[in-house]
């Protein structure tokens, strides 16, 4: 069932696919081929967008963005990857395919990351509110240095022993 | 509740986050008279960046922080954070370990759907259904107490490798005694009750169709006529070798849900019994974790490991780059889609009155949205 599917991808996508386990598929794909490939396997079945995710990877000065895709019918899940410029974030997005869903997480790793996702008409803050710091999880946000700026209170005397050890 | 006067009939309600009915969550709510015309979700209360903070921490201190990423079933959240780890590592966990995460992972299902239970029925105005469901509730914190040495935190009891302590002399008769209890208590629950079926009964329905389009997973999705467990579908630890059956109802509406709570607490009692029936002898926990060091590199790679947890699907997606710190950690609540698109999707056109009926049915937990 795996090779199946992933044949089937192999067959109209320049992809490097893997076989994790029974029931793990992993698929590495170009940004500029995403979406087709999303529309694709959304028609094999993979109805389900169990998450979206990002990746930081700092020293290659990417981010890795995932998707988590499960198909009921077939009971496997894909995870399909693909790579986008860490200084340029812009991807397309996905909300055409998977709906609200999709909106929702990709509303997410837009706060987290700052990952643009082109067509995706909501991407207000959703967690964090009076946000004015970069991204937080991005690898080289110093938070430890943005607590101290902003939140440290040098007129409290138990504040100072805990940042002035650090 | 705050109220503010926006049109000629319209008003926009904030529900929430300290409301008593909401959980630490709100919602925006457009209302002209009774009706809601839209909702728009606030989340972000409990927001503590359990994500980020696995970045800086070894896998036994994520192991504890795990605990809190869901207050109401902290044993299932251990669980997953633990495979996502074995998986990472290549570690064989011995048999004995595998049945008793089962076992506690069912005790915790069964403690968090009477918690449902009974905010249900505060929510439909019936408070002696609150009160019996914490009272029994009560039994099963007992066993935790014994066996993980804490109530409601167990304190990364489930970690990477197996279980942190054997179970104790007697307890396997201890769980069978509570059994028993949690049956009585379903004798109670399954009395229809015109509180439930009149707030509940086709309030809220929400269709197959777009259950499957918000990302709805769990009692939400198998309420609304979907047969998908991830204990089936995706199995793991021993669930493919245990027998159990899948509660489906087609109705969609939030009694369909509250149905298939109760129905799942039955077949969780069914799994335990068959897990303590067939629990193996042996080790506990894998022997690399016997005395764990504490700078152990997990290999490079990464993993999506998915549960099914009280509220549905939950998922954790682990990256490693060799470190001893996992690279980065992605989790999925299932509450996150229930509270946001679910939830708002079906408050539009609903009256206020229904509010807490929807927001109880859909099983959710603000702190697995917020994490």
């Amino acid at each position: 069932m795996e090779t199946d599917i992933l044949n089937k991808i192999n067959a109209k996508f320049e992809v490097e696919g893997e076989m994790q386990r029974e029931r793990r598929i992993w698929v590495k794909i170009d940004k500029e081929a995403l979406i087709n490939l999303c529309k694709f396997v959304k028609e094999m079945g993979f109805e389900h967008l169990s998450a979206i995710s990002v990746t930081d990877w700092l020293k290659e000065g990417e981010y890795e963005v995932t998707y988590h895709l499960w198909s009921y019918k077939d009971k496997i899940l894909l995870t399909l990857k693909t790579r986008i410029d860490r200084n340029n974030p812009n991807i397309k997005s996905v909300v055409p395919i998977w709906g609200e869903n999709a909106q929702i997480h990709e509303r997410e790793m837009h706060e987290m990351f700052g990952v643009n996702f082109e067509g995706n008409n909501d991407l207000s803050p959703l967690f964090l509110e009076d946000w004015e710091g970069p991204p937080p999880f991005k690898k080289d946000f110093n938070w430890r240095e943005y607590v101290r700026e902003k939140y440290y209170d040098r007129g409290n005397e138990r504040e100072i022993s805990y940042f002035e050890e650090v | 509740m705050e109220l503010e006067h926006i049109g000629k009939n319209e008003y926009e309600l904030f529900f929430g986050p300290a409301h008593p009915g909401s959980g630490n969550f709100s919602v925006k709510l457009k209302v002209e008279g009774e009706k809601i015309i839209s909702a728009r979700a606030d989340p972000g209360y409990l927001h503590r960046g359990f994500e980020k903070l696995m970045e800086y921490r070894l896998p036994l201190q994520n192991a504890v922080l795990s605990d809190r990423i869901c207050i109401l079933e902290p044993l299932n959240w251990n669980l997953i954070h633990a495979e996502a780890v074995d998986e990472l590592m290549g570690i064989e966990i011995p048999e004995r370990a595998k049945y008793i995460r089962v076992i506690m992972a069912e005790l915790s299902r069964i403690q968090s759907h009477i918690i449902w239970y009974g905010i249900i029925s505060i929510g439909t105005g019936f408070d002696t259904g609150f009160k019996i469901a914490f009272g029994y509730r009560d039994y099963i914190l007992d066993l935790f107490e014994m066996i993980t040495g804490g109530r409601v935190y167990p304190a990364g009891y489930i970690c990477p490798g197996g279980v942190r302590r054997d179970l104790p002399q007697g307890a396997e008769e201890r769980i069978l005694k509570v059994l028993e209890k949690i049956e009585e208590m379903l004798e109670f629950e399954r009395m229809e009750n015109p509180a439930h079926l009149e707030r509940m009964k086709g309030v809220g329905v929400l269709k197959l169709k777009d259950a499957i389009r918000l990302g709805a997973t769990g009692p939400v999705l198998r309420g609304s006529g979907m047969k998908a467990d991830v204990r089936k579908d995706d199995p793991y630890e021993v669930y493919d070798k245990l027998d159990f059956e899948i509660p489906v109802r087609n109705e969609g509406d939030a009694y369909a849900r509250y149905m298939i709570g109760l129905e799942e607490i039955q077949q969780s009692i069914n799994i335990i019994k068959q897990a303590l029936n067939d629990l193996p002898d042996g080790d506990f926990i894998a022997k690399e974790f016997k005395k764990p060091k504490l700078a152990m590199k997990i290999p490079e790679g990464e993993v999506y490991v998915r549960n099914e947890i009280a509220r549905g699907e939950a998922g954790i997606y682990m990256v490693s780059d060799g470190g001893t710190t996992p690279y980065r950690v992605k989790i999925r609540g299932p509450s996150f889609l229930h509270m946001i698109p679910v939830f708002e999707y079906l408050l539009k056109g609903a009256e206020i009155a229904d509010v807490p009926a929807i927001y109880w049915s859909l099983n959710i937990c603000p702190a697995d949205l917020d994490r």
